[in-house]
């Protein structure tokens, strides 16, 4: 199997329940270091096929390829460190942003990873267009624009491969949408990752990027 | 003993069904529906409890280690069955391995106290082991229940929390730890509280019982006293054991909830 090839999908079937068929003979391959735009209806399997691939779900028949091993080889832990998901609700511990943002690193599997000092934190929140953030205040006031981006940086900070985005602008207005969106895309292009988005609503620079539809129980690139 | 204790006729026994008819009325008058429940319960306590009597009676008879042992694991297998009714939460099978893991703490919590504490010979003998072992039973079945449904409804209900938890690298263990410590103690509460209000608030059961059959009330105290520790240490290991082998029930081998919500 081609070594670029990050995820591969190969005859995968999958129902969440017996009459909700899901996906059907899905296979697909998706390549390193781009950014996939993931379109579909409501219901179309954008989550399912996220979680999927970060083995919240485990499908019927078919397997599933993370870097050319089976995501079951992985220890679960390790898989959803490297395919980062980010849910398409931000949630928050009630703590200040940095504890919000450091809090991965107090779970065992992730104890021998450098812990980043609070000079990196303020990078990422520069970077991410979070200037008046202060890391002491706490992440439950913030806006779920701003807690959007906290969790873009929180999962950053893992250094994984791939990033999964669900909906990640769905409960946003049009101009905190458009923020949100090209940060996402700075995780594909500054900071190279393969990020994967799905969006329901149309995406504003649709052309420059991959796109993938969901429809009829599979997965379609469109050229 | 017996001797200091008055009898009850079947006549005055039957008085104390006018406390079931009071409650009736009231029930019937304010239209509360439970009058039939009131009742059903009532006939249900006099005919399990006099059924109870006889066979007691037989077994103390009989004297013998496995009818003993048969009876105690009828009583855990009937508890199982009542927490199984009771937490609606059907999804993951649980009946089995919870039957199994009452068995064995509640076993371990009665022998400890026949054969360890009261040092009855042989530890088996049913005057204490059955009464023993009922109590147990009786109370850490209701830890049990309480504690499970909490912990299935959490997991249900902090699902979205949780799987953000396993995202971030988390193992089952660690995005539940707190689920598990609210079941936990969900459980536990009504059994630390009556040994916070024991002898203020009221006399409890087993000394009632002595000390109304003519013991001295010293003695009565000390076997309260071991009754009260003995409830909490079997309510906390069978609530325990029941939760930690159910929450790993409910993840799958990949680290996944495997409850899910219909949606």
């Amino acid at each position: 199997m081609n070594a670029q090839n990050i995820i591969e999908f190969n005859c995968v079937t999958f129902a969440y329940f017996a009459d909700t068929v899901i996906f059907k003979d899905l296979s697909i391959k998706l390549d390193e270091g781009v950014f996939y735009l993931i379109k579909g209806v409501s219901g179309a399997g954008k989550s399912s096929f996220f979680r999927l691939i970060n083995r919240l779900e485990e499908p019927d028949s078919g397997e599933i390829f993370f870097k050319g091993k089976s995501v079951s080889s992985y220890r679960p832990s390790v898989l959803r460190r490297s395919i980062l998901y980010i849910q398409q609700t931000p949630l928050a511990i009630d703590a200040s942003v940095r504890d919000n943002l450091l809090f991965p690193f107090s779970f065992k599997s992730n104890r021998n990873l450098l812990k980043p000092a609070d000079d990196k934190l303020m990078l990422y929140l520069d970077d991410f267009c979070l200037q008046g953030v202060s890391l002491d205040s706490n992440a439950i006031n913030l806006s779920t624009g701003q807690l959007q981006r906290i969790c873009f940086i929180r999962g950053l900070l893992l250094s994984p491969d791939v990033i999964l985005l669900d909906e990640p602008t769905s409960a946003l207005d049009k101009n905190t949408c458009s923020i949100v969106e090209s940060m996402a895309a700075q995780m594909c292009l500054k900071y190279g990752k393969t990020v994967l988005m799905a969006s329901h609503k149309g995406f504003e620079s649709e052309q420059e990027y991959e796109v993938l539809e969901l429809s009829k129980q599979t997965v379609k690139k469109r050229n | 003993m017996e001797a200091g204790i008055i009898n009850v006729g079947y006549m005055q026994l039957s008085i104390v069904f006018i406390f079931i008819f009071i409650g009736g009325a009231v029930s019937v008058y304010h239209s509360l529906n439970i009058e039939y429940d009131m009742i059903i319960g009532a006939v249900r306590t006099c005919v399990q409890l006099f059924l109870l009597g006889y066979v007691l009676k037989v077994i103390f008879v009989l004297n013998n280690v496995w009818l003993v042992l048969l009876i105690f694991l009828f009583m855990t297998f009937f508890a199982a069955r009542t927490v199984y009714s009771r937490v609606k939460d059907r999804e993951i099978s649980f009946f089995i391995p919870v039957s199994l893991s009452m068995s064995i703490s509640f076993f371990i919590v009665a022998f400890i106290v026949t054969a360890v504490v009261v040092r009855v010979d042989p530890w088996w003998n049913p005057r204490y082991f059955i009464p023993l072992g009922g109590m147990v039973i009786g109370n850490s079945m209701n830890a049990v229940a309480i504690a499970l449904e909490r912990l299935l409804n959490e997991l249900r209900s902090k699902r979205h929390e949780i799987e953000m938890k396993l995202c971030f690298g988390a193992d089952y263990k660690e995005a539940s730890i707190d689920i598990v410590a609210n079941a936990m103690r969900s459980g536990m509460i009504p059994s630390i509280n009556s040994m916070m209000a024991a002898g203020i608030v009221f006399i409890p059961g087993i000394m009632t019982g002595q000390i109304i059959a003519g013991a001295d009330p010293a003695l009565a105290i000390k076997y309260q006293i071991v009754v009260m520790l003995m409830l909490v240490g079997s309510t906390s290991i069978s609530t325990l054991i029941v939760v930690l082998i159910v929450r790993k029930l409910c993840f799958g081998t990949g680290e996944q909830l495997l409850l899910r919500s219909r949606f």
